[in-house]
């Protein structure tokens, strides 16, 4: 049997694992990866392989920032920024037509850039935003819409783990990968705003206006916001300026979230305990992943399939977009059925070499892959996000969350293009990087 | 088989405290450092223990996660089988689990054993890293048998049900 053969059948057997099977997606990897290799090499070389590897995961030194950022997110989260960020935006742009969806826009991109994770964030604004939107009459299609598309921004913008693991895996620097991340962020995050306001245009009763509030009242509403703020420019531009390394800016960016936590007596020692045990789960669940994808990863290059592929695939006779084209077409139907993290780290040593040898920027293609991704969070059949929205809208059908979030697709769909299109979006910030 | 349970639970809780504990000191290791570094000198081979600190917080929390059901999967199909072929799937599941991170506990600890052996220490400090490559196979071992009593739990329930 030639190696690319096996190469295939190892795919195709771990697809199976994780779709018929239902093992987690990071054991899956692991299994089929070790056996693959076994089978190409020997037992003893997979041996060898499988204790180092693991080892070598679980004590790599650049892989502590994953838990450090976690926990920067679940400080933040149990301190209850969220609401403050929403009272923020709230008063800001609340008294404008569909200004309160704008505002959960707004303050799920906020939250979501310190928390990083779409089901904490689409949790805690369903909890603070949709009262509120419920209490102005809003149409819940449009407020939960608004909810569970915001929250997929945290993928997006820094610190995003998908980011750091993608960098981690690849090679790639990780603050490069978050101002590259952030352009793109804060471009989904506009066009998912204007969204709000074109469906309001056309169906004013889907938005009504908000409260009036002051201008002294808009003032008082900023603290607690700009805290936030601050915490997020510590973190980048202390990478930005290479004082942090990414590790050092997750330990300071949860040092000085607990910080400001304690001072603002917004977390308590429950809470302090839940975001620890909370960050060890998030992170043991990221690193098994990143650790079975290392493995099987182990077994595709014993194979040669990741350089074929990339070879072949250089070499065919199409038009590059239209290979890009369906390369990211393949990431918005891999996304809508599972884990964006997961199918990143399995299609990653497929199609990144694919994407270098096509003469992409490598930072250019995982931002706009991790976009692609974030889509499969709110459409079926997974579409964890709306799940989670669904879940706790109550007397809001889960249909019609969908339906919601429908109204929003366009906007990622621009969103891609425009990425496609001026790669300078994404790539002009990194670049400025020393 | 409750006993197991309990004793698996008791593990499972202590060793996250202990993960919790390595958490914390990452953070408290990093900030000295950044303070240190501004004032005064790093302090030396922060890199080196932030690495291993960081195994035995991850590793440590292998098994809660597992009770938390922490683990990412792709569940999409398996939720339209029947409940009794989830069980079943359950069962292999847990059982090829079980077995897997057995052997990646004891061949994890056969490296341990290899590097106190060779009495390999770390190139800034200078200790011995032995003990964290014994931590994270202990992790991979309390894995297996959080798994152990899944498919065991698996197993009883369907006999239960027959």
């Amino acid at each position: 049997m030639s190696l690319a053969l096996v190469g295939v059948i190892g795919i195709l057997v771990l697809l199976f694992v994780l779709f018929f099977v239902g093992m987690p997606v990071g054991f899956a990897m692991a299994i089929v990866g070790f056996a693959g290799y076994c089978y190409v090499l020997n037992f003893k070389a997979g041996l060898g392989m499988l204790s180092t590897e693991l080892w070598m995961t679980f004590s790599k030194y650049g892989l502590t920032v994953i838990p450090l950022f976690i926990l920067m997110g679940q400080i933040a989260f149990y301190s209850g920024v969220n609401r403050k960020l929403y009272d923020a935006a709230y008063k800001w742009v609340g008294q404008i037509r569909g200004g309160i969806a704008m505002a959960t826009v707004m303050a799920c991109a906020a939250f979501s850039a310190i928390c990083g994770s779409n089901a904490a964030t689409a949790a805690t604004m369903t909890t603070v935003a949709l009262p509120e939107m419920k209490k102005f009459r809003y149409e819940p299609m449009l407020s939960t819409g608004a909810i569970a598309c915001g929250s997929t921004l945290g993928v997006v913008i820094p610190p995003s783990v998908v980011l750091i693991v993608i960098g981690l895996y690849t090679g790639q620097s990780i603050g490069k990968l978050f101002y590259g991340g952030v352009a793109a962020g804060i471009l989904l995050a506009i066009l998912l705003t204007v969204t709000v306001y074109v469906v309001c245009t056309f169906r004013p009763g889907w938005g009504p206006v908000g409260e009036k509030t002051t201008f002294s009242e808009k003032l008082r509403a900023l603290p607690g916001a700009v805290e936030m703020l601050i915490l997020f420019l510590l973190v980048m531009l202390g990478l930005y300026y290479g004082f942090f390394t990414p590790a050092e800016a997750g330990a300071a960016g949860s040092f000085f979230a607990l910080v400001i936590s304690v001072v603002q007596r917004g977390l308590s020692w429950q809470g302090f305990i839940n975001s620890i045990m909370d960050t060890l789960r998030i992170s043991c669940m990221v690193i098994m992943i990143v650790a079975g994808a290392t493995i099987f990863g182990k077994f595709l290059t014993v194979t040669r399939i990741p350089f074929n592929i990339a070879e072949w695939v250089t070499g065919l006779p199409v038009p590059d977009f239209l290979i890009m084209g369906i390369i990211l077409l393949i990431f918005v139907i891999g996304g809508a059925v599972m884990d964006a993290l997961a199918l990143l780290l399995i299609t990653i040593p497929i199609f990144f070499p694919v994407a270098e040898g096509m003469g992409h920027d490598p930072i250019w293609f995982s931002v706009t892959i991790t976009v692609v991704t974030t889509l499969g969070a709110v459409t079926p059949p997974v579409g964890a996000t709306t799940y989670v929205v669904g879940g706790m809208a109550k007397d809001v059908p889960l249909e019609s969350v969908f339906k919601g979030v429908a109204f929003f697709l366009p906007a990622y769909i621009l969103c891609i293009i425009l990425l496609m299109v001026f790669p300078g979006i994404v790539t002009f910030l990194p670049n400025l990087i020393r | 088989m409750n006993a197991l349970e309990k004793i698996t639970l008791i593990l499972n809780r202590v060793m996250i405290w202990i993960g919790g504990c390595f958490l914390v000191a990452m953070i408290l290791l990093t900030c000295t450092n950044i303070f240190l570094r501004l004032v005064w000198v790093p302090v030396g081979g922060t890199y080196e223990l932030m690495g291993f600190f960081g195994a035995v917080a991850t590793a440590f929390a292998l098994g809660y996660t597992q009770i938390k059901k922490g683990h990412i999967s792709v569940d999409v199909l398996v939720l339209s089988f029947s409940k009794n072929t989830r069980r079943i799937l359950n069962v292999i599941n847990s059982l090829i689990c079980t077995a897997f991170f057995a052997f990646v506990a004891w061949q994890i600890a056969k490296y341990a054993g290899v590097l106190r052996s060779s009495g390999e220490v770390t190139e800034t400090l200078g200790i011995i890293y032995h003990p964290f490559a014994y931590a994270v196979s202990a992790g991979c071992g309390v894995l297996a048998l959080t798994f152990l009593v899944e498919f065991l739990k698996s197993l009883i329930s369907g006999k239960e049900g027959e």
